[in-house]
């Protein structure tokens, strides 16, 4: 029988445990009281497929996010192939993606010492935006914002044109720090 | 004649008296009850203590084994101290398994092996385009701290420098990502 807890773990304490933040006393703690718990070792369960779950969409190139230099070292040191596009401001690239590519990658680049928020917005060829990416993180001292870009969607598209901004924003003013326009053509030896 | 019926009520203490009273003969279905029990919860600790699913059941395997037959030889003197015995078992493994996997790992690199981990008691249960609709769905700033930390199980002093957030920051971020995305994905009612 699973009784239920008395001293239920809580998300962000079972997240400090399962990312190894805990101080040794207080992860043993938790350890005995994970082995004779049905109830908070569900919860941790549950955490765990999740954090599985994320990393299986990363490998398989299916989340669009902003991401740090830091981080794509570790991806290439692990041996997944990323392709990256740098693109200064105001500039345009050719680009695809390649059937063993893991990651394809953006690197916008932009002045971004002194600012607060950045938001990067997609646009159409008309110029309409139909995606807005609010607050992103960013690393002012790399200049530029690192967007990995949906692998499995771009493997599958047409040629086409995507033109990307990237703004500082400010309260509820907002100014244009660089437009990058990107045009995509299926890996040549698509059939 | 054991009594197959009402292991499910007994708590795991209960359970461990009653495979200790039948001794050497065993108890089947108290000690098949416990083994459902403990399996998830012991894989669990061998995968946050090893990092490796193989090692994981390898942990699972030895500390149910010891731990059953710690019961029936009556080595646990007090069944309702399981639990502790169950911890100072899996202590002791996990240091024989770092051992053990350091040298397959070295066997591995030598080999070139690259097996995938094919273990019917972990098989995947989350539904994937439900978890990438519901990460889609996160405010930018939740997406990239998640990943970045759920990629590797980083961290947040090692997510944190690169994003120009501060650690406590970068839980807070975490924490607020994550409840919102279990909740999208198994529902508000789901946990602590």
């Amino acid at each position: 029988m699973n009784r239920a807890c008395a001293s239920p773990i809580t998300l962000a304490t079972l997240a400090e445990y399962w990312l190894g933040e805990l101080d040794a006393e207080r992860e043993a703690e938790l350890d005995e009281h994970l082995l004779g718990c049905g109830e908070c070792s569900a919860a941790l369960a549950g955490l765990a497929e999740l954090a599985g779950g994320v990393r299986a969409l990363v490998r398989a190139g299916a989340v669009r996010t902003v991401v740090t230099d830091a981080f794509l070292e570790r991806l290439a040191a692990a041996g997944r192939k990323v392709r990256e596009y740098r693109v200064p401001p105001g500039g345009s690239v050719n680009c695809t993606v390649a059937p063993d590519d893991d990651l394809l990658v953006s690197r916008l680049e932009a002045p971004l010492a002194g600012l607060e928020q950045v938001d990067v917005v997609l646009l159409d060829i008309p110029g309409k935006p139909y995606e807005r990416l609010r607050d992103v993180p960013f690393d002012a001292k790399a200049g530029a914002v690192v967007v990995t870009e949906r692998v499995d969607t771009l493997r599958a598209a047409p040629a086409g044109r995507v033109r990307v901004q990237l703004y500082a924003v400010r309260g509820e003013a907002e100014r244009l720090l660089g437009e990058y326009t990107f045009n995509h053509a299926p890996w040549p030896g698509r059939g | 004649m054991q009594d197959e019926s009402g292991q499910a009520e007994l708590d795991d203490a209960g359970l461990a008296r009653r495979i200790a009273a039948a001794g050497a003969r065993g108890h089947a279905a108290a000690e098949a009850e416990l083994y459902r029990r403990l399996a998830p919860r012991v894989r669990l600790y061998g995968r946050k203590h090893l990092r490796d699913d193989h090692a994981a059941a390898d942990l699972v395997q030895q500390v149910l084994l010891m731990t059953l037959e710690g019961l029936r030889a009556g080595r646990l003197r007090e069944p309702d101290r399981l639990v502790s015995f169950v911890f100072g078992t899996c202590r002791m493994v996990v240091l024989e398994l770092r051992r053990t996997h350091a040298r397959r790992e070295r066997l591995l690199g030598i080999y070139g092996g690259d097996a995938p981990v094919a273990d019917p008691a972990v098989a995947p249960r989350l539904d994937h385009d439900r978890l990438q609709q519901c990460l889609e769905q996160l405010p930018e700033r939740e997406r990239s701290v998640l990943v970045m930390t759920f990629y590797e199980d980083a961290p947040a002093r090692a997510v944190a420098g690169a994003l120009g957030l501060s650690e406590g920051n970068v839980r807070v971020v975490r924490h607020r990502g994550l409840q919102r995305l279990r909740d999208c994905v198994y529902g508000r009612e789901a946990g602590p």
